[in-house]
C-alpha cells in the first residue's frame, strides 16, 4: 500500500517540493525519492525475514521496483489521456494494475497486514523549479472560433519566425582586411607545413627555421607547370566568366577594339572565344589537311 | 663586273645541285641516334669533274656511291680543332685568324666542304657530255651535339608518352650537322624528304606532306615530303615528336604542332596568325609562296623563332593562355617575325653572306610595318627609337657594325672591321651580339630607304622581287632561272632604282658600305635682333664607332606661331645654321598655339623666356639618320616638349633630358603626363622612373607625400579606403602596365639618409597584402612579380656588410618584412606555379640583392639548385644570372668553375649560350683588372673550350671567343709566363732569312716532317704564301692517296685525329693563311720585340700589363 501510495503521489504530483536548496533541486529530488525507495525495499526485505542484503541486490530490487512503479504511472497516464482527461483517476490506476497482471483485490488486505513497517515520509524536498519559460512577446489569445478550453497558445517564440541575423560587416575596409589576413594566414600556414614536412633550403646558416624555403625540385617536364594555368586559376576564370566582369569585357574588347584602329590595340589580344568563323562547323568535314589524312597501309602485295 | 652580276649567280662549285633526297629511316630516342641516307642529283658544269666537295659535320659516313659506283671520300673538318699546335701564346688574334681560316677552308660559298668525294674515274672519263651524277651517301649520327637536338624527359612510359621529341636547329647555315649537303644559302634545289618514325609520333618537315605510310610491321610510319620550290639546304628542317595537331581554323593549309597537353594554349596562341598572313599578303600583294605552312613548338629551343622553308620552329614557351597579358604581344611579334622571314630569308634566299643584310633588313622592315598596323604608330615609333638607341649604343661602345662587307683585297690589312676581335667574313665567326645588332641596323637602314623613296615604292620593289622569284621557282632547273630566287645587294639596289627612279647611292654608301653611326651635339642661341635661331650642330667623328655625316638634316622648331620644319645641309665645315623665326617674341594676347599635327592648344606660357618665341627644337625628328643627338635646350623647353609635342619619341627624349633638371616644374610636367590617359603608356611608364630620379635629387625640398603615391592612390585604390588597392581588374591594359610600373619606380625613392622612405615600403607591402585577383579575368603573375621587384628596388645597403654578422637576429626590421614576403611568395609558387615562373624569378633576384646589400649571408647554393637542369628555363637563367653576379662580387673561383662546366655540359644549348653571354656582360674580371681568378689554368680551359670544345655549335664558339676577349684581351693573357727565349730567337732568325717570294718545291713535305711548334708554324705561313687552294687540295689528295686513306673510306669520329689527318688539316689552314700572313707575321714580329723589351726589363719586377699594352699599340699602329 505504501509503495502504491507512493506511486500515486510520485507520478501524479511530482511537484512536491522539498530538500535543501542545492545547486540542482531536480537532482536532489530524485535522489531523495530513490533513497526512500531503497528504504522501502530494505523494509520489505526485513519483513520477509532477511537479516542482511548485499548492496547490489538491494540496488537491483530498487531498480525493479522503480521500473514497476514508473510503468504503472506511465500506463495510468496513458489511460487517462485516452479518455481525454489530463489527470489520472483511481480507475485508471486500477485498470493499469489489472492490465499488468496484478490482482487488485489482494491490495487492501496487503495494505492492512499487521507486520507492515511504517516508514517515515521522505524528507520534504523542494520540487525542482521549472525554469520559467522565456516569455517572448505577448501570448496570443484564442480567436473566436476556438473554444476557450483548448490549450492556450504556446509562447510566441515557438511559432513566430523572427528573422534574426547579425548586421553583416558592411565596412569595405574591414572585409578586405579580413580577406587579406585570412589568405595570408592560410598561405603562411600551408607553406610552413609543407616546409616542415619536406626538404628545405635556408638563407641563413645559423637559423634554418625562421625563413624556411621549400627546396627546389627539378621536374622532368618543367614547361608544363610553367605554362599551363593551374586548376585554381582556371576555376577562378570560370567563376569570373559567369560573373559581372564578363558583361563589360565581351562587348568592349573583342569587338570594339578590333574595329577601331585608334583604340587600344592590345585589347584585341583577348580570346576570340567562339569567334571562329561560323562556316567552320559546316566545313569541318571537308578540311583537307595532309596531317589529318589516314595513314596508308604498306603496299605488301605489290612487292611480292 | 655589274653586268656579270646581272646575268645571274655564278656558282663557286664545278657542279650545280638540282635535287636532293634526304631519307632518315631510323630515329632512336633512347640512344639519340639517327640513320639515313641522302642522294644528291648534280649537274657537272665542267668537264672531268673529278671531285665533289660537300658539307658534312658530325655525321658518320658509311659509304658513298656515285651513280651506283663506290666512291672514295675524304672527311676533314678543320673547325673541330682550330689551332692544332700546343700554342703557349694563347693569343686571341692568332686564334681568330686561324678560326676564320678554318671556316673559310670548308666554306660552301667558296666551293669548299668537309667532305671530298672522288668521282670514280669511270665516270669522269666519259668526258664532255656532262651527264647527271647521283651522289648517294649513307650516314648516321650518334648523340649529335649540334644540328639536331633530342629532348627526352626522364620519366616512365613510351617515348611518346614522355613527350620526347627531336628537332633541327642551328645558327645560320648549319644543316651540315645533320645530313651531308651543300650547306649554302645560294645552292638551291628541289627536295624529297622521308622520315620513318614511331607510329605514335609525327615528323614535320619542309614542303608538302604527300603521304604517310605504315611500315610492314605497322609499328612505324614514314612521312613523305616533297618540296618542289627550289630551296637551300640551310632552310631545311625537321621536327619529330608526339605532337598534338591543330589545323588552323581560318586557313586549312596551315597546321600547328605542340607538345602533349598544350593544345588549349596552342589554340589560343595561334588564333591570331591568320591576321598576320593577311597583312603580309596584302602589303606585298603576293600570296604566301609555299602551299602550306607549319608551326612547331618545341622544348629547349635554340632560339625563340627559327624559320625554314614552309615551316617555323618556335620555343614552346611562347605558348600562353588567354589569361596572360604580357606574353601575348611578344608571342605575336615572334609569329610575325617568323612569317616575314618566310618571304625574305626562306623563299628568297641570299646570294652571299655579304647580302645577308638585305634579307634581314626587308624581313625586319615588313615586320615593323606589321607592328605599326597591329600595335599602333606610337608603339612602332617607340620601337624604332629603341632599336636606334640600341644600335647607337652598341656601335659607340664596340665599334662599327658593317652591313655589306667587301673583301676585295683579301688581305688582313683590308679587314673592314679591325676594331673587332672576330672576323665578319663568315656568319660563323660572328659574335652573337654583333649579329643581333647587324639585324637591327639592317631593318633601320631599310626604313631609311623607305624615307627616301616612299613606302609605296618600297613595297613595289618587294613585290617585284617576289614575283621574279615565284616565276623562277616554278621553272624547271634547266631554264637556269633559279638564281632569280637569290637576292643580292646589287639586285636589290637595281630594283630600287628601276622602281623609284631615285639614286640612293649616297645613303647606301653611308650606312651599308660603311660602318658606324653619327654623333651630333646641338645647341642654340636666339638672336633677338635678327629674330633668328642660331643653331650649332657639331659632330664627333673621331671616337670609335662614329662616322662623319654630310647631307641633309631636318630640324623642327616649335614656335609660338606654329611648328616649322627646316631642312639644313650638314657640310664639311659648317657648324652654325641660321634659322629665321616666324613669330615675334611673346605677345600678350592669348592665342592658341598650333602644333605640328594641326592641333591647337592653350599653353601656359609663363615659364618661357619672354624674349624668345621658341618653345622647343628637335633635331632629326623622323630618325632618318642613324645617330645619337645630344641637344641642349632650357628645362622649360623640355617641359613644353614633353607636355605638348605629340610624337612619343619627342616625349621620351624630353623625359630623358628632364632627369638633369630636378625642379618643381619638371615634377609637375611629369606628373601631368602620368595622369594623362591619352598619352602613350610606355611614355607614362618612363615618366615614372624619371619622376623617381627627380624626387631623389630634390629630396631636401620635396613637398607632400612621396612621388606618385597620391597618384597611384587616386588611380588604383578604393575611394572609401585609400590605403587599400582595388581588387585587380586588368581589362584596361594601359592602366595595367602603369599599375605594374609605378610601385617599381616608387621603390627607387630615397630619403635624406639615402634609404627607401618607410611610407613607400609600407605602401608596397600593403599592395602585396591587399592584392586580390579573384575577380580578375587575367593572371596577376607579372604584377606580383613586379611588386617583388619593387621590394627589391627598395633595398639599400646594410649598416655592416660583414658576412659573419648576417644572422636572423641582426636583420633589420624592414628587411625582415621583405624577407617574409619573399619567403611566402617563393613557397607559394611551389604549390601554385605562376606562368613562366615569373614570381620565383623575381624572388631569386630579390634574394641576390639582399645578399649583395649585406642583409643576408652571401651564398650561392640556393641559386645553384635553381640553375639545375629540370627547372623551367627562365628560372634557370635567372638563377645563373645571380650566380654570375656572385662570382664577380665574391671572386669565387669555385663558382666560376661551376658555371664554366655547366656552359660546357648542359643539355640545353640556350642555357650554355646564356651562361657565356652573362659572363661577358658581367665578367668576373676583365683584361684591365688584376684578379686572383685570372690564372693559367683558366686560360687553358677557356682556350681549349673555344678551340675544340665548341665545334658543334658556332654560336657557342663565338660566345667563348667573346668571353676570352673580355677576360684576357686580344693578345697573350697577362697571367701566362713569358715565352721561352729559344722560340723567340728562332722566329726572328727565320724571319730574317726568309724570302717570301720563293715558292717551295714541295711545301707539303716540309709541313709533314716539321714538328709542330709555333715558331715553325709562323714561318711556314710565309712559305706557303703563293700556294692557291687548288694546289693545296690536290696535294692533300696526293698525301691521302699515298697513305691509302682513299682505299678504305672511313669517317674519323669527333675526336679521333690520326696523325696524318692533323697534318693535312694544318696544311689547309696554312693555305688559307695566304691572305692574312702579312699581318700575321707582323704580329709575331711585334711580339718578339715586346718580349724582348720584357726580357730586357726582367731585372725590374715583371709588368705583364705594360708588355701587353706595347704590343697592342704596336699592332694597331
Amino acid at each position: 500500500v505504501f509503495s502504491v501510495h507512493m506511486v500515486g503521489e510520485g507520478s501524479v504530483s511530482i511537484c512536491r517540493s522539498a530538500g535543501k536548496a542545492t545547486s540542482s533541486p531536480a537532482e536532489n529530488y530524485l535522489l531523495a525519492r530513490r533513497r526512500t525507495l531503497q528504504v522501502v525495499v530494505s523494509a520489505l526485505l526485513t519483513e520477509s525475514g532477511f537479516e542482511s542484503a548485499e548492496k547490489a541486490a538491494v540496488e537491483t530490487l530498487t531498480e525493479m521496483l522503480q521500473s514497476y512503479i514508473t510503468e504503472i504511472g506511465r500506463c495510468a497516464k496513458a489511460y487517462c489521456e485516452h479518455t481525454a482527461r489530463s489527470v489520472p483517476t483511481l480507475s485508471d490506476t486500477v485498470v493499469t494494475l489489472i492490465e499488468m497482471g496484478f490482482n487488485v483485490d489482494t491490495l487492501p488486505i496487503y495494505a492492512k497486514r499487521s507486520q507492515r513497517m511504517v516508514i517515515t515520509a521522505p524528507p520534504v524536498t523542494n520540487a525542482p523549479v521549472t525554469p520559467k519559460a522565456l516569455s517572448a512577446g505577448q501570448k496570443r489569445t484564442h480567436p473566436a472560433h476556438i473554444p476557450s478550453h483548448f490549450p492556450e497558445f504556446p509562447d510566441p517564440h515557438t511559432y513566430i519566425k523572427t528573422p534574426t541575423f547579425r548586421e553583416p560587416v558592411s565596412d569595405y575596409q574591414v572585409v578586405r582586411e579580413k580577406a587579406a589576413t585570412q589568405r595570408r594566414d592560410v598561405e603562411r600556414a600551408l607553406t610552413r607545413f609543407i616546409a616542415k614536412t619536406g626538404e628545405t633550403q635556408s638563407l641563413f646558416k645559423d637559423d634554418i627555421t625562421t625563413f624556411p624555403l621549400i627546396a627546389a625540385q627539378p621536374s622532368t617536364i618543367p614547361y608544363l607547370s610553367a605554362l599551363l594555368p593551374s586548376e585554381l586559376e582556371l576555376q577562378a576564370l570560370e567563376e569570373t566568366d559567369s560573373s559581372e566582369q564578363d558583361d563589360q569585357t565581351d562587348g568592349e574588347n573583342t569587338h570594339i577594339a578590333l574595329d577601331d584602329p585608334g583604340a587600344d590595340k592590345e585589347n584585341s589580344m583577348l580570346p576570340p572565344s567562339g569567334v571562329v568563323p561560323s562556316t567552320k562547323a559546316s566545313e569541318d568535314n571537308v578540311i583537307d589537311n595532309p596531317y589529318l589524312r589516314p595513314v596508308k597501309k604498306p603496299k605488301v602485295r605489290r612487292k611480292k | 663586273m655589274n653586268r656579270k652580276k646581272d646575268k645571274g649567280f655564278e656558282s663557286p662549285r664545278p657542279f650545280k645541285l638540282t635535287h636532293q633526297v634526304v631519307c632518315i629511316n631510323n630515329i632512336n630516342f633512347q640512344r639519340k641516334s639517327v640513320i639515313g641516307y641522302v642522294e644528291l642529283t648534280i649537274f657537272p658544269t665542267v668537264v672531268n669533274l673529278n671531285r665533289i666537295k660537300l658539307n658534312s659535320k658530325q655525321c658518320r659516313i658509311y659509304r658513298v656511291r656515285v651513280n651506283d659506283l663506290e666512291a672514295p671520300f675524304l672527311y676533314n673538318d678543320p673547325t673541330l680543332e682550330v689551332c692544332h699546335h700546343e700554342s703557349k701564346q694563347r693569343n686571341l688574334n692568332y686564334f681568330s685568324s686561324a678560326y676564320t681560316a678554318a671556316v673559310s677552308a670548308v666554306d660552301p660559298d667558296a666551293g669548299h666542304g668537309e667532305l671530298v668525294i672522288k668521282v670514280p674515274s669511270e665516270l669522269w672519263k666519259q668526258g664532255d657530255d656532262l651527264k647527271v651524277l647521283k651522289v648517294y651517301i649513307e650516314f648516321s649520327l650518334d648523340q649529335p651535339k649540334g644540328g639536331l637536338h633530342f629532348v627526352v624527359p626522364d620519366v616512365e612510359g613510351s617515348m611518346a608518352e614522355r613527350g620526347a621529341h627531336v628537332f633541327s636547329f642551328g645558327y645560320q647555315n648549319s644543316t651540315r650537322f645533320w645530313f651531308p649537303c651543300v650547306d649554302s644559302y645560294s645552292e638551291l634545289c628541289t627536295w624529297k624528304l622521308e622520315f620513318t618514325v614511331d607510329a605514335s609520333m609525327v615528323a614535320v618537315s619542309c614542303g608538302d606532306l604527300v603521304e604517310t605510310i605504315y611500315t610492314h610491321d605497322m609499328r612505324k610510319k614514314t612521312f613523305h615530303y616533297v618540296l618542289p620550290i627550289p630551296t637551300a639546304a640551310p632552310n631545311i628542317s625537321l621536327a619529330v615528336g608526339p605532337f598534338e595537331i591543330l589545323v588552323d581554323p581560318y586557313m586549312h593549309e596551315v597546321t600547328h604542332f605542340c607538345l602533349p597537353q598544350l593544345l588549349p594554349l596552342l589554340k589560343h596562341s595561334m588564333s591570331y596568325l591568320h591576321e598576320i598572313f593577311e597583312f603580309y599578303e596584302e602589303i606585298l600583294t603576293c600570296r604566301y609562296p609555299y602551299s602550306c605552312f607549319k608551326t612547331v613548338f618545341v622544348d629547349e629551343a635554340y632560339v625563340q623563332v627559327s624559320s625554314y622553308a614552309s615551316m617555323s620552329i618556335f620555343s614552346t614557351n611562347l605558348l600562353h593562355s588567354a589569361m596572360i597579358i604580357d606574353q601575348t604581344p611578344q608571342t605575336r611579334r615572334c609569329l610575325a617575325q617568323a612569317l616575314a622571314q618566310q618571304f625574305f630569308g626562306c623563299f628568297i634566299s641570299r646570294m652571299s653572306w655579304a647580302d645577308e643584310w638585305v634579307l634581314k633588313g626587308i624581313s625586319g622592315y615588313i615586320y615593323g610595318l606589321y607592328l605599326k598596323k597591329t600595335f599602333g604608330v606610337n608603339e612602332y615609333r617607340h620601337w624604332i627609337k629603341e632599336e636606334l638607341d640600341k644600335i647607337v649604343e652598341y656601335e659607340l661602345k664596340m665599334g662599327g657594325v658593317l652591313l655589306h662587307p667587301t673583301f676585295s683585297g683579301g688581305k688582313e690589312k683590308d679587314n673592314p672591321t679591325p676594331h673587332l676581335h672576330f672576323s665578319i667574313k663568315h656568319p660563323h665567326t660572328l659574335s652573337w651580339e654583333y649579329y643581333k645588332m647587324f639585324q637591327c641596323k639592317a631593318h633601320l637602314v631599310m626604313r631609311l630607304i623607305e624615307n627616301r623613296i616612299s613606302m609605296e615604292f618600297m613595297l613595289q620593289v618587294f613585290n617585284k622581287l617576289l614575283s621574279l622569284a615565284s616565276t623562277a621557282s616554278s621553272q624547271k632547273y634547266q631554264s637556269h632561272m633559279w638564281s632569280q630566287m637569290l637576292l643580292s645587294t646589287h639586285a636589290f639596289l637595281k630594283s630600287i632604282s628601276n622602281v623609284s627612279g631615285k639614286d640612293i647611292g649616297p645613303l647606301i654608301k653611308q650606312w651599308v658600305d660603311q660602318s658606324s653611326v653619327v654623333k651630333f651635339f646641338g645647341s642654340f642661341a636666339f638672336n633677338r635682333k635678327r629674330n633668328v635661331l642660331e643653331l650649332e650642330i657639331r659632330q664627333d667623328y673621331t671616337s670609335s664607332g662614329t662616322q662623319k655625316y654630310v647631307g641633309p638634316i631636318k630640324v623642327t622648331v616649335q614656335e609660338l606661331d606654329g611648328s616649322f620644319n627646316h631642312m639644313l645641309q650638314i657640310e664639311e665645315n659648317s657648324l652654325k645654321h641660321d634659322i629665321p623665326c616666324h613669330s615675334k617674341s611673346r605677345r600678350n594676347k592669348k592665342k592658341k598655339i598650333p602644333l605640328m599635327n594641326g592641333e591647337e592648344v592653350d599653353m601656359d606660357l609663363s615659364a618661357m623666356d619672354a624674349d624668345s618665341p621658341l618653345l622647343w627644337i628637335r633635331i632629326d625628328p623622323d630618325m632618318s639618320i642613324l645617330r645619337k643627338v645630344e641637344f641642349e635646350q632650357a628645362d622649360f623647353m623640355w617641359q613644353y616638349q614633353l607636355r605638348y609635342e605629340r610624337d612619343v619619341v619627342a616625349q621620351e627624349e624630353a623625359i630623358s633630358a628632364l632627369e638633369k633638371f630636378p625642379t618643381p616644374a619638371s615634377r609637375l610636367a611629369l606628373t601631368d603626363i602620368l595622369e594623362q590617359e591619352q598619352c602613350f603608356y610606355k611614355v607614362r611608364m618612363q615618366a615614372c622612373f624619371c619622376l623617381a630620379k627627380i624626387a631623389n635629387a630634390m629630396v631636401s625640398t620635396w613637398q607632400g607625400p612621396p612621388a606618385m603615391k597620391s597618384l597611384f592612390t587616386r588611380m588604383f585604390c578604393c575611394k572609401s579606403c585609400p590605403n587599400i588597392v582595388k581588387t585587380n581588374n586588368f581589362i584596361n591594359f594601359q592602366s595595367y602596365f602603369l599599375q605594374k610600373t609605378m610601385p617599381v619606380a616608387m621603390a627607387l625613392l630615397r630619403d635624406g639618409q639615402n634609404i627607401c622612405p618607410k611610407d613607400v615600403l609600407n605602401f608596397i607591402l600593403d599592395l602585396i597584402k591587399y592584392n586580390d585577383n579573384r575577380k580578375n579575368k587575367f593572371s596577376d603573375n607579372y604584377y606580383r612579380a613586379d611588386l617583388i621587384e619593387a621590394l627589391t628596388n627598395s633595398l639599400t645597403p646594410a649598416m655592416s656588410i660583414n658576412n659573419e654578422v648576417r644572422t636572423v637576429d641582426n636583420l633589420n626590421a624592414d628587411v625582415r618584412l621583405i624577407l617574409e614576403e619573399i619567403t611566402r611568395f617563393l613557397n607559394m609558387e611551389k604549390l601554385l606555379p605562376s606562368f613562366r615562373n615569373t614570381i620565383t624569378i623575381s624572388c631569386l633576384r630579390a634574394i641576390r640583392q639582399l645578399q649583395k646589400n649585406g642583409h643576408i649571408p652571401s651564398d650561392p647554393s640556393l641559386f645553384k639548385s635553381y640553375a639545375q637542369y629540370g627547372h623551367f628555363v627562365d628560372l634557370r637563367i635567372a638563377a645563373l644570372e645571380a650566380l654570375v653576379d656572385y662570382t664577380r662580387v665574391e671572386r669565387s673561383s669555385a663558382e666560376l668553375q661551376w658555371l664554366l662546366s655547366m656552359a660546357q655540359n648542359d643539355p640545353v644549348h640556350y642555357v650554355r649560350h646564356k651562361i657565356l653571354g652573362m659572363l661577358c656582360k658581367n665578367p668576373p674580371f676583365t683584361k684591365t683588372t688584376d684578379s686572383a681568378l685570372c690564372n693559367e689554368a683558366l686560360v687553358d680551359q677557356l682556350w681549349k673550350f673555344m678551340n675544340s670544345g665548341t665545334s658543334h655549335d658556332w654560336r657557342l664558339r663565338c660566345d667563348a671567343v667573346n668571353l676570352y676577349y673580355m677576360l684576357f684581351g686580344l693578345t697573350r693573357p697577362s697571367c701566362l709566363p713569358l715565352p721561352e727565349l729559344g722560340l723567340v730567337l728562332n722566329l726572328k732568325e727565320k724571319k730574317a732569312v726568309l724570302n717570301p717570294t720563293i715558292k717551295p718545291e714541295l711545301g707539303v713535305g716540309a709541313v709533314m716532317d716539321t714538328p709542330a711548334s709555333i715558331g715553325i708554324h709562323g714561318f711556314n705561313t710565309m712559305e706557303d704564301e703563293d700556294i692557291d687552294m687548288e694546289t693545296v687540295h690536290d696535294s692533300q689528295a696526293f698525301i691521302h692517296h699515298h697513305l691509302n686513306l682513299l682505299e678504305r673510306p672511313s669517317t674519323p669520329g669527333t675526336h679521333t685525329h690520326t696523325h696524318t689527318h692533323t697534318h693535312t688539316h694544318t696544311h689547309t689552314l696554312i693555305a688559307e693563311y695566304r691572305n692574312t700572313h702579312t699581318h700575321h707575321c707582323r704580329g709575331h714580329y711585334i711580339h718578339v720585340t715586346s718580349y724582348k723589351q720584357a726580357l730586357d726589363n726582367k731585372k725590374k719586377p715583371a709588368k705583364p700589363g705594360s708588355v701587353r699594352r706595347t704590343s697592342t699599340s704596336a699592332g694597331r699602329g
